[in-house]
């Protein structure tokens, strides 16, 4: 259980306030990183398994959908690609009830 | 800044929720949104806002990656959608399967080796890596 944290600055306790600010909401300005096309196949390969309808290709850091899915199932796709640390994804999907 | 405000409500609902570690980046015309839920509902939550401000994500202009922190020795529930959840050797599908764990059972976490495979044992004694998207913290 995890229920019990309040504020993300109790973790920091004792410590200065500038670390505070890896915690707290922030917009940085640090680059994004993106997975290399390499890892990303090995990723997508790995989400995809499941899906049988689906196919998934990867160019350049981006991950392009095809294929058809059931509308209750694309979520759970769509949470393990946006993991693999993309560049974008590219949902094509066609998207059955 | 566009991004920003398309998706100002699923922003804001991160920074009120659990959400540890979060950052908010757009770069070349996407917006990336990494953090740390504290659970299976806040994650949820944040997916399903996403799914209302752009159905069936078809823009391709955000990333979120926010993923559920299960501590070393926490119990998490298998939630494959009726199957068994297949124990491997190693992290990846092209590793051997090593065993199963039934659909809801109450497994151990062992680590979190990366965001896709958690190392798992089950009360049975198969240990092996299991495809996180199939597991929810207790």
């Amino acid at each position: 259980m995890i229920g019990g944290i309040t504020l993300p600055s109790c973790k920091n306790k004792k410590t200065d306030t500038t670390t505070n600010t890896t915690t707290v909401d922030t917009t940085s300005s640090a680059p994004v990183v993106i997975a290399n096309d390499d890892e990303l196949t090995k990723g997508v390969n790995d989400a995809t398994k499941d899906f049988p309808g689906v196919t998934a290709s990867v160019n350049n850091g981006e991950v392009t959908l095809t294929g058809t899915i059931k509308r209750d199932r694309l979520p759970t796709l769509m949470q393990s690609i946006n993991s693999l640390h993309p560049k974008k994804v590219n949902n094509n999907l066609t998207v059955e009830q | 800044m566009a991004l920003q405000q398309k998706y100002q409500e699923l922003i804001n609902a991160a920074k009120t929720s659990e959400v540890h570690n979060l950052q908010v980046r757009e770069q070349n015309n996407v917006l990336y949104i990494d953090g740390e839920a504290s659970s299976g509902a806040v994650k949820d939550n944040l997916w399903n806002i996403y799914n209302k401000i752009d159905p069936d994500f078809r823009a391709g202009d955000l990333v979120l990656n926010v993923n559920v922190k299960a501590a070393s020795g926490s119990k998490a529930k298998v939630v494959t959608k009726e199957s068994n959840l297949n124990i491997r050797k190693g992290p990846g599908t092209d590793q051997p399967i090593v065993g199963k764990a039934a659909h809801n059972e109450m497994v151990t976490v062992l680590n979190q080796t990366n965001q896709q495979w958690w190392l798992i044992k089950t009360d049975g004694g198969a240990e092996g890596y299991a495809y996180s998207q199939y597991l929810t913290p207790a």
